[in-house]
């Protein structure tokens, strides 16, 4: 295990340009401990696990990204540009984000999987197939549901893996998993992580934050925070 | 035609032992309301012999600048209210909803006073402050529902609309459905009111007029155009106001200003 170096010192080392960058970040809460001097490289199509005890700012990792926060020092880059020079919309379209308590909209549940594809930034993308959405939820365990079902009689496991295809439907470079298997049995849990694990193929980059005692079954990168560090382990 | 019957000082006070019904029950019942019943007494007399004053005054002089100073005044103080009774102190909300107010509130009154009324002048102080006072006074309630509702949505939806900014939605798309809800309830209350117009409530401005000695065919008509400008009114209000203030709501970086006290998992 090695501490974190800053971006400068690391990135001569990497090959082709990382998907995204943490250059020495720091944020703090009001009278909290934050985040200090974080920086680590997440190459095309890397697995990255998160961990560290609650409150120790997993979840501001994850939203410091897309930008829900911004640090109060360093520079976060997506694909080599500073994430601050990109227009919001644009940025988050092209991160994926699951929230740790999954939200839903009213609605039925293809309304659910499908709105994004409704939103200004992403006019041009194309909206995917029936049959896609259908693999997803068999995928996950789901297939029992109609996609015509209002989206609130779901359970709250059903709803965080309903998020969990939202997000991945949308195709981002980068996806962000805050605890996407909280709710679930253990069934359920090894479907979502072998499906987040699966998506690493497809060239996009998976950080999750985990509090079980998961271990990536693929190649992947370890984040620990502790006391506003991050330990970084490959 | 019945005549106008002033009333003299002395029946005013006579009057007055209304209010004494509402004293003696909150000293029976313990209600506490002894104080606010008080002031209130006391701030009725004093802001509407004010008021009288003033529209006196302003009969006389027939001076358009006082005319309009007076009113911008009035609409000032309704924004004043409309923000005290609002709870939510993080957004910088008074100045954009002052300006919306002024400008839909004379909109809408010069509309009322030069096109409908047809008023000679339009800023014929008979006609526009009572007139401009019915659009603040009513568009002031319909403006405290519905940022009270704005607000309120916006932290209890909060996940669902930073769900939707994490999606690559930009703060009006985030927020589409709360500015529906939000608009919504400030109107119901005025369009609820013309259904039971004329059947449960005979509004103020037509008893007054009528009292006065009006025929109640030409009272009604002028009923009819105070109801259908509220509705008007309240809409223009809430809608200005939303959208200068919902844009307020968020940082440059597209994100809630609202903060949870900590966010942290």
């Amino acid at each position: 295990m090695h501490h974190s170096k800053p971006y400068s010192q690391v990135h001569e080392h990497t090959a082709s340009t990382p998907v995204l960058v943490f250059d020495d970040v720091s944020f703090a809460w009001p009278g909290g401990v934050g985040l200090q001097h974080v920086s680590f490289n997440v190459p095309k199509g890397q697995f990255v696990l998160i961990s560290g005890a609650s409150g120790t700012g997993k979840s501001t990792l994850l939203r410091l990204i897309v930008r829900l926060e911004d640090p109060y020092q360093g520079r976060i880059l997506l694909h080599g540009k500073p994430i601050t020079t990109f227009f919001p919309p644009t940025l988050r379209s092209r991160i994926g984000f699951l929230q740790q308590q999954p939200v839903l909209i009213s609605g039925s549940i293809r309304e659910n999987l499908l709105f994004p594809f409704t939103l200004h930034s992403r006019k041009h993308c194309v909206q995917p197939e029936e049959q896609e959405l259908q693999q997803w939820l068999t995928k996950l365990g789901l297939e029992g549901i109609s996609l015509d079902a209002p989206a609130n009689t779901l359970s709250v496991g059903q709803q965080q893996r309903i998020c969990f295809i939202r997000a991945v439907l949308t195709s981002p470079d980068v996806i962000c998993l805050d605890e996407p298997t909280s709710s679930l049995d253990r069934e359920s849990r090894e479907r979502v992580e072998a499906a987040a694990e699966e998506l690493i193929h497809q060239g996009t980059s998976v950080i999750m934050v985990n509090h079980t005692s998961y271990h990536p079954t693929c190649q992947h990168m370890h984040l620990h925070i502790e006391n506003g560090a991050v330990s970084v382990t490959s | 035609m019945t005549t106008f019957i002033p009333i003299a000082w002395h029946q005013l006070l006579i009057a007055l032992g209304l209010v004494g019904i509402s004293g003696a029950a909150s000293l029976y019942y313990h209600l506490k309301l002894e104080r606010d019943l008080l002031v209130g007494v006391f701030r009725t007399f004093a802001q509407l012999l004010a008021m009288g004053y003033l529209l006196n005054l302003l009969f006389g002089l027939n001076n358009a600048l006082l005319v309009i100073a007076v009113y911008l005044l009035m609409t000032f103080i309704s924004v004043h209210i409309v923000h005290g009774r609002v709870k939510e102190k993080q957004v910088a909300y008074f100045a954009p909803t002052t300006l919306a107010v002024m400008l839909s509130y004379s909109l809408i009154t010069i509309v009322v006073t030069k096109v409908i009324i047809g008023a000679e002048p339009w800023w014929s102080p008979q006609y526009f402050i009572p007139i401009g006072g019915m659009v603040a006074g009513n568009s002031m309630n319909a403006l405290s529902l519905t940022l009270e509702r704005f607000f309120s949505e916006l932290h209890t939806k909060r996940d669902q609309v930073e769900m939707y900014l994490c999606y690559g939605a930009d703060y009006k798309e985030a927020t589409e459905s709360i500015f529906r809800t939000s608009l919504k309830a400030g109107m119901i209350p005025a369009i609820n009111s013309m259904m039971s117009v004329g059947l449960v409530s005979l509004p103020g401005m037509m008893t007054g007029q009528i009292l006065a000695g009006a025929d109640p065919q030409d009272a009604v008509r002028y009923q009819i155009v105070v109801m259908l400008m509220i509705v008007g009114s309240t809409a223009l209000t809430s809608i200005l106001v939303l959208l200068l203030v919902r844009k307020r709501c968020f940082t440059a970086a597209m994100t809630l200003i609202l903060k949870k006290d900590r966010s942290v998992e």
